[in-house]
């Protein structure tokens, strides 16, 4: 199963290579996408039969975690790739894309998927390949248009992201050190099941060194400030389906590996001492996102830094810890990967119908696109945790949580936080939206680009009323795994 | 087993060299200088996996030595070679700290990550003497990275970073499985061709490869 699921996008992306037309390019992605989203939704339901899977020398490995960030993936991933049918399109009517590097946008797309399955089907060291194989797909996807601008973004992004994974890397090695110490030479299995059972035994001190350099490393990756300054760059500079990918999915993965690490953290050293990290950098990111967001000209760049904010309320849900935080943290990856690929759809929607990135030069989105402005401004209300859309619920059990286990200090200021962002975010968005609309805009950028946008509506709104009762299982056995 | 190949005066001298060469990449003036150490330093690396072979005996380290001496000694010094005399760069490393207080700073690097390395290691003497060479390398390399200006150098202490860390993996763990390492030195030869071919993109549309020109994005 997984192999199957590992071989469709890569297969997709190869036939992208040696496809020539363009409606061939985007047959064969429609198609490959499907295949990915079906066999992803194939292996969730396998593990929840069956339980854990283990294969290829323990190389391969899914479990109920896994199966969430699979989901993630492939369900955004679907998406994205029905909208870039429509972006891509409008891009190549107009000029601004050639076949050769809609080929190459196609191919590098599919294995950029494939590199985040990986993530999410591998093992301790699996993983590390895996994430440092997202960066360096992903950089030659930033510099597609190669402005000077994301040149620019796309070297800071490999530089950073690289000197992240790195000090990962260093973190890696002494875990698998300390597992090794504790397997004593027998042929040592190094899956994250039989990791998580003997992580008791593991040496507290070197545990602690290592978590801090998985915290850091992966914590570039995830944007957690304060190594989050690539993060605007790359997601504002990329085309807008890439950017959805980034902030969807991309932060996701490298958060999952985050969190995986403090599973087998935990048991030797106690919940404080991760807890109390955790909470300190997602605090900070919550907090860095404040002025960057009132103060924003570009929505581009406001989009990303919602995702440090995000990204950061997922650490502080992790860190607060207990069965609310934990899945309110898990909760809230999975509605932040539908609803800012939803605002990203939207801006760049905008971007092709005004051509601007700014948000003073962008106004009445919802006269002139109907759809858009809609989906912007819902989106907007959804991103920013008002209810009834899934991103409240799992802020509010973050927030309980905190409150629950005593630290009042750090959720009151993140209600806080919370609050101004919602505050700052709202009045740009409806500002777009709202007031008076631009006359030479008229109209939407295509059908493909609708049907993306509104099935990702529907996981927003839905998760607003009411968890289906799979995915709250799903929940709780991740949960379950990760105590 | 550790004893027999850390044990030896062999192995310890020749970690000694490979933080020579990493000092030699810090204070020399010409990038060609610089580059060679690196390859004198990968060379000195893959001796190193191949007396762990040797003295373990497995075959998956001698591929693991093999492959260090080909991708890490030859392939990436040549491509550094290829990308200096392709893009005509000036010759001499341009910096924001000068040498000699980078060599203080790099000195003082090495005794912090040996203080370190020392008030956690429970291991045998010359492995945590390997591993405190390690961490001092992944320091190097980032203090190289911010204070040099070409993007160039700065490729340059990430591969030194990530040299230092094989050093880590292979003197604690007697390497990863093999699948794993082979995944690494792929990503970083992949890696290190994705960034040569964006210092070729950054040089067309910036016209230098200096990294503080770099100023479209700032807020």
């Amino acid at each position: 199963m997984i192999k199957y699921l590992l071989l469709a996008p890569m297969l997709t992306g190869i036939s992208c290579l040696i496809s020539k037309k363009q409606k061939q390019l985007e047959f064969i992605n429609l198609l490959g996408s499907t295949a990915t989203l079906l066999l992803g939704l194939a292996l969730v339901v396998s593990v929840f039969k069956n339980g854990i899977v283990v294969t290829w020398n323990d190389v391969v490995f899914a479990d109920a975690f896994s199966t969430y960030l699979v989901l993630i993936v492939s369900l955004v991933g679907f998406a994205t790739s029905v909208y870039s049918i429509g972006y891509m399109g409008y891009e190549m009517r107009h000029g601004s894309m050639d076949i050769k590097r809609l080929r190459l946008y196609y191919c590098l797309f599919h294995m950029f998927m494939f590199s985040m399955l990986l993530v999410g089907v591998t093992n301790i060291l699996g993983l590390w390949i895996a994430i440092e194989l997202t960066t360096l797909v992903s950089a030659p996807l930033i510099i597609l248009y190669s402005k000077k601008s994301s040149v620019e973004a796309a070297w800071k992004y490999l530089i950073i992201c690289t000197v992240g994974i790195t000090f990962a890397l260093f973190g890696t090695i002494l875990t698998y050190y300390a597992a090794v110490q504790v397997f004593e030479g027998s042929q040592e299995a190094i899956d994250w099941a039989s990791l998580v059972s003997v992580a008791d035994q593991f040496d507290p001190v070197l545990m602690k060194i290592a978590f801090i350099f998985i915290l850091i490393g992966y914590g570039t990756k995830a944007g957690l400030a304060p190594m989050h300054t690539w993060l605007p760059d790359a997601h504002s500079e990329a085309p807008t389906p890439v950017s959805a990918m980034l902030s969807g999915v991309l932060l996701n993965c490298a958060m999952y590996a985050i969190i995986r690490f403090y599973t087998l953290t935990v048991p030797s050293t106690g919940t404080e001492f991760t807890s109390s990290l955790l909470v300190a950098f997602g605090l900070l990111s919550v907090g860095i996102a404040v002025p960057f967001i009132i103060l924003q000209k570009d929505y581009k760049r406001l989009l990303a830094y919602s995702s440090v904010e995000h990204m950061g309320i997922i650490a502080v849900g992790i860190g607060f810890g207990g069965i609310l935080g934990v899945s309110g943290a898990l909760l809230h990856m999975f509605n932040h990967a539908m609803t800012k690929p939803l605002m990203f759809f939207g801006a760049g929607n905008v971007i092709l119908k005004y051509g601007t990135k700014e948000i003073d030069m962008v106004s009445g989105v919802v006269k002139s696109m109907p759809l858009t402005g809609t989906m912007l401004l819902l989106g907007g209300l959804a991103i920013t945790g008002v209810p009834p859309f899934g991103i409240f619920i799992s802020e509010f059990m973050v927030l309980a949580a905190g409150f629950s286990h005593g630290n009042i200090i750090s959720t009151v200021l993140l209600l806080l936080f919370i609050i101004m962002i919602f505050g700052g975010f709202f009045s740009h968005v409806s500002r777009m939206a709202l007031s008076t609309p631009d006359p030479n805009v008229k109209g939407e950028v295509s059908r493909w680009t609708i049907v993306a946008m509104v099935l990702l509506m529907v996981f927003v709104l839905l998760l607003g009323l009411y968890i289906p009762r799979q995915l709250y299982d799903m929940i709780l056995r991740v949960v379950e795994v990760l105590r | 087993m550790p004893g027999i190949m850390f044990g030896s005066e062999l192995m310890e001298s020749i970690i000694a060299l490979i933080m020579v060469s990493t000092f030699m990449v810090l204070g020399s003036k010409q990038l060609y200088t610089s580059v060679s150490a690196f390859q004198f330093q990968s060379l000195l690396l893959a001796c190193i996996a191949g007396i762990v072979a040797f003295s373990t005996g497995r075959i998956d380290i001698y591929i693991v030595a093999f492959l260090t001496l080909i991708i890490k000694a030859i392939l990436i010094p040549y491509l550094f070679v290829y990308v200096i005399k392709e893009l005509k760069v000036k010759r001499e490393v341009e910096l924001f700290i000068n040498i000699s207080p980078s060599l203080l700073i790099g000195g003082v690097l090495v005794v912090i990550s040996y203080y370190l390395v020392r008030s956690i290691s429970n291991n045998s003497q010359l492995s945590s003497y390997a591993l405190s060479t390690s961490m001092a390398m992944v320091l190097i390399g980032i203090f190289l990275m911010i204070t040099r200006k070409k993007a160039i150098s700065q490729m340059l202490g990430i591969l030194i970073m990530e040299n230092g860390l094989f050093l880590g993996a292979i003197s604690l763990t007697y390497g990863m499985p093999l699948l794993v390492e082979v995944g690494i030195f792929f990503d970083i030869l992949v890696g290190t061709l994705i960034m040569g071919v964006l210092i070729f993109r950054i040089n067309r549309t910036f016209e230098t490869i200096d990294t503080d020109r770099l100023t479209t994005l700032m807020e």
